[in-house]
């Protein structure tokens, strides 16, 4: 049992002087003394990380990420708004902090853009389809002797159907 | 006799698979053009060849990962003799050249497949002649830019092993191989289109002998961005599944153009329209695979997940160009044949709500596409910096993604053509009195947040949807067949396979909606500090932090907390949140355990280090609800796609008793 | 109408093209070479505790404020960063050249929580002359709005951060932002 324990110590020691050394590599870090809360995380939620690559302060792992939802904790602690807590962080790093792009200057862009598109496309459809509606008006509308005989021809085609080719007339619909 | 060289052996099969490639791609459009049969065949059998060859690349690089040979560079640079061997078999697709071994593969395996199975066409030589194209880039890269077999003079005596993220879950085994299974999947039917193009055949044949492929390759990519989903909870550690990563929306941005293709080439099967636009979706799909490897594998935009730099990003730009230059310049080459000539009786029809599935997806692709491009575009012309994250995509889409959740529910009820008025009245009233009901019911239950609200109140409409829909489809055969309603259920899951199988997929989609909008709605995030033998109360729950432990393998060293979860003083279960170390040159890795509950999930993490001195861990814990109906909703829509595409041709007779007719079309 | 349609496509993946090519050509996007916000604003100040060996010379305490009216070089560092190592012996050498000259530098370690005996192994390697602060718990970091390890940052007399460099800083970079402030 002795000898259990003891050989247990000892990769428990190794392991954690392995932990150790790496903890302060950006993965993981010693701890925060604070307790931090469910509005510390939206916050940082929408503030990016500043040493990762497109990471929020919420969900890096990184000991600078870690630190700063300490320090909107502190600031929630404090009594500041969140909007507080987010011109805290523009005013040092800029609109880049920000993941939520603010809706103005070079940002209103990237907002505008896919609304253009949306409208871009609906003009473009609804163009297409005023043409074709337009087309269809002008169709004459076909006489029932025609129509028996293209039912003819259908029913004729579902019986026979490896004949079919173009496969769109019994093409079932999904 | 002589010593086997795996490096060697692998190298020649890419090298005389290129060569087959370049030879079949040729001799398939020659034999084309010149109505050559012999030079058509002998493309096919290159294809084959091909196929077979690529194998031996795939198996000798797994002989060599298997048996430790570090005289190959890519085992040198990414296996380790301590990984078990499950690792080893996925660390051919854990780095980049061996990702693109991996997709020639299976471009090579789907090549081959079309030419042993395709039917006889027009169409088929110049496809497979195209796939073969296809194929000449990527085992090109592999030949010229990215040999994974190349020699190593002085062979090290171990390596440094996969990413350890990578090596951390075995979901890493399943999400590349599904994407790439999707990713080839869906140039089969870019093959047709520009087949299609190439001879002037722009009708319906092209989309008819796809079909398959199309719905295989599209279910395939669903299932990879769900498999990747899940990864990334499992292992990244913040208790999410999207992050709206430029990685992430890549792969995202050819299932959105894919989604609009294969409802939109319904339009084009039933009423011969939108032929230039469903060419164009699929060539955008292809194009935005390949636009997808070339950003996450250059590190133009930056991302976590990102391989790294090297002359492979620069080759796939070029052929992204390529590609987009050759794939529309045909089509306005060719627009005088493929111009629609089409007519419209009424917006409110199938045809109509299709026109808006394509709208809607067109602006969701946009709006991916330029949030993840944004900060490059704005630095190419200020030279400034600016982000753009995950707050912007859900603000952008999720507007959309609600209309996509009404238009799925009123779409499918609309016949071709026009709808009949008592019809329609009919259906939009209960309709909307679900949307209401549920979206009350909701209210009542304390949802009063304003997406999760509407997600259930368009949840509620889209299960009346379906339910008239089944209706719809059930009644008259009850009232024809005169039998048992379970024998009309099954004989109409039989012999109308496509629409069940739509009906299960929006079923699916519907319960993926309900458990985002609740997993990202009402998630709650605390760290939480916890000293050995103490305790602290999180959303009803009592955590008891118990002890710490040490585990040992081979491949790796875990230390972690051992963390008693209670509720009501009842014991629930034992979580064992953990750091992982691979290796000694590895990093830590910190792996999260998850209590799975069918109504929320409780998620830890450990964010500090345990060792012998360690008398306390801090902990992030999540409480993320509904969050499992996401991974069931993906393996139900698996299911679904699966289903539709399963049972092979249906039995003519079945064809002809169904009536081949939508619900409530005029007769 | 066939060739015009052909040469607008071509115009538009041309336009792509480029776009691309510009993130090509531009190198690693992870280099934050983003103008401050802090130029031309007065430096936040700061009061951090030194290492043992500057105690003599420093008292236990570095205060910014205290040094203002001279030129300053602010340098972040951590035991962990590569390029720290880098550049640590160059700030070392700058600091003889400047230091007689009325320049005060300054180090803070930063990113580091905890990491006193890494701190004071990277001081005693380059046997750094000039102090060093441990900034522990990363604030000040936030407060000069750091993106990253090693960054260097210069302050005029009247207090004011008048420049500031992302990554290993050269012997050229700090003649030139030094020369200019004596000057």
């Amino acid at each position: 049992m002795r000898r259990v324990a003891t050989l247990t110590r000892a990769l428990l020691a190794a392991a954690a002087l392995a932990l150790a050394t790496l903890a302060g590599a950006q993965d993981v870090t010693a701890a925060p003394s604070v307790q931090i809360g469910s509005r510390a995380f939206d916050i940082s939620r929408n503030l990016r990380c500043p040493v990762c690559t497109s990471e929020s302060v919420a969900d890096s792992s990184a000991e600078i990420a870690q630190q700063m939802r300490s320090l909107i904790q502190e600031k929630i602690d404090e009594g500041l708004s969140d909007a507080q807590i987010y011109a805290f962080f523009q005013a040092r790093y800029g609109d880049w902090i920000l993941l939520d792009p603010p809706k103005r200057g070079v940002h209103l862009l990237v907002w505008l853009l896919p609304v253009l598109v949306g409208a871009t496309a609906i003009v473009v459809v609804v163009g297409m389809t005023r043409r074709w509606l337009a087309a269809a008006a002008k169709a004459e509308p076909a006489n029932p002797a025609d129509l028996e005989r293209v039912r003819a021809a259908l029913a004729d085609a579902a019986a026979n159907p490896d004949q079919r080719d173009t496969g769109d007339a019994t093409g079932e619909d999904g | 006799m002589f010593d086997l060289e795996l490096g060697p052996l692998g190298s020649a099969s890419v090298f005389l698979a290129f060569g087959l490639a370049v030879y079949g791609a040729v001799a398939g459009i020659v034999g084309a053009a010149r109505r050559d049969a012999r030079l058509q065949t002998s493309a096919r059998l290159a294809a084959v060849a091909g196929f077979i060859l690529a194998t031996a690349a795939v198996v000798v690089m797994q002989a060599a990962l298997l048996t430790n040979d570090f005289s190959v560079t890519y085992v040198a640079g990414h296996s380790r003799i301590a990984s078990p061997t499950w690792v080893k078999v996925v660390t051919m697709w854990a780095a980049l050249e061996g990702s693109i071994l991996l997709w020639s593969w299976l471009l090579t395996g789907y090549t081959a497949l079309l030419a042993v199975t395709a039917p006889l066409s027009p169409l088929r030589p110049y496809a497979i002649s195209i796939m073969q194209a296809v194929q000449v880039f990527f085992l090109g890269v592999l030949a010229f830019i990215a040999n994974p077999f190349k020699v190593v003079p002085l062979p090290p005596l171990d390596g440094p092993g996969p990413n350890e993220l990578l090596q951390n879950h075995w979901m890493m085994a399943v999400h590349p191989l599904l994407m790439y299974l999707g990713f080839v999947g869906l140039t089969v039917p870019f093959a047709y289109a520009m087949a299609a193009l190439i001879t002037r055949r722009p009708g319906t044949e092209w989309m008819a002998q796809t079909r398959r492929w199309t719905l295989t390759g599209w279910g395939f990519l669903s299932g990879a961005i769900v498999a990747g989903g899940w990864w990334s909870y499992e292992v990244l550690g913040w208790g999410g599944y999207w992050a709206w990563d430029p990685v992430e929306n890549v792969s995202f941005m050819p299932w959105l153009t894919a989604t609009a293709f294969i409802h939109s080439v319904q339009v084009q099967e039933r009423r011969r329209m939108l032929k230039p636009w469903n060419v164009l979706l699929i060539v955008t799909t292809f194009s935005l695979s390949i636009l997808g490897t070339f950003l996450t594998r250059s590190g133009v935009v930056s991302s976590v997940h990102a391989f790294g730099n090297g002359p492979v990003g620069p080759a796939f730009l070029v052929f992204f160009l390529l590609v987009t230059l050759t794939a529309f310049g045909l089509l306005a080459l060719r627009w005088d044949d493929v111009r629609d000539r089409a007519d419209l009786d009424s917006i409110v029809s199938r045809e109509g709500s299709f026109l808006g599935v394509n709208i809607l997806f067109v602006t969701l692709t946009a709006a991916v596409l330029l949030g993840t491009l944004f900060p490059l575009i704005v630095e190419a012309f200020t030279g400034d910096k600016v982000t753009v994250g995950a707050p912007f995509f859900d603000q952008t889409t999720l507007p959309l993604w609600l209309l996509v959740l009404a238009l799925m529910g009123i779409g499918p009820l609309l016949p071709w053509r026009r709808a009949e008025q008592q019809r329609l009245a009919r259906n939009l009233a209960l309709l909307t009195g679900a949307l209401v009901v549920s979206g009350a019911l909701a209210w009542l239950l304390g949802v009063h947040k304003v997406y999760p609200a509407l997600t259930v109140a368009l949840a509620g409409y889209n299960l009346m949807s379906l339910y008239l829909l089944l209706s719809g489809a059930l009644v008259p055969r009850l009232r024809l067949a005169n039998r048992g309603a379970l024998h009309v259920l099954r004989s109409y899951a039989v012999e109308s396979r496509r629409r069940v199988g739509s009906m299960i997929v929006h079923f699916a989609v519907v319960i993926v909606a309900v458990g985002v909008a609740f997993s990202s709605g009402y998630r709650v995030d605390e760290q939480i500090r916890l000293d050995f033998g103490s305790s602290a109360e999180f959303s009803g729950y009592t955590l008891t932090a118990v002890d710490r432990f040490m585990e040992r393998t081979p491949a790796r060293i875990s230390a972690g907390a051992v963390i008693e979860v209670t509720r009501g003083g009842r014991p629930v279960t034992t979580l064992r949140p953990r750091l992982n170390l691979f290796g000694e040159a590895g990093r830590t890795v910190p792996t999260p355990a998850v209590y799975y509950t069918a109504t929320h999930d409780l998620y830890l993490n450990l964010n500090s280090s345990v060792g012998p001195d360690t008398t306390f861990v801090v902990l992030r814990v999540v409480k993320s609800p509904l969050v499992t109906w996401i991974w069931v909703g993906g393996a139900i829509l698996l299911f679904g796609t699966a289903y539709s595409l399963g049972g092979g041709r249906r039995p003519a007779t079945a064809r002809a008793v169904a009536g081949e007719k939508p619900e409530g079309a005029p007769a | 109408m066939k060739l015009r349609r052909i040469a607008l496509i071509a115009v538009v993946v041309a336009a792509i093209g480029a776009l691309f090519a510009f993130g090509l050509l531009r190198g690693n996007p992870d280099d934050r070479n983003i103008t401050s916000n802090l130029i031309g604003k007065p430096a936040p100040t700061f009061a951090l505790p030194l290492y043992e060996r500057y105690w003599p010379d420093y008292g236990e305490t570095f205060s910014l404020q205290a040094h203002v009216g001279r030129p300053l070089v602010i340098n972040f560092w951590a035991s962990w960063c590569l390029p720290c190592y880098e550049e640590a012996p160059v700030l070392q050498q700058a600091w003889q050249t400047y230091g007689p000259q009325g320049v005060q530098f300054v180090g803070i370690q930063t990113q580091d929580r905890d990491k006193r005996d890494e701190g004071r192994t990277f001081i005693a390697r380059f046997n750094l002359g000039f102090p060093n602060v441990l900034d522990n718990d990363s604030l000040v970091g936030v407060d000069w709005a750091l993106y990253g390890v090693p960054e260097t940052f210069f302050v005029d007399a009247s207090g004011k951060v008048v420049a500031k460099h992302i990554g290993p800083v050269t012997a050229a970079v700090l003649d030139q932002q030094l020369g200019a402030l004596l000057r």
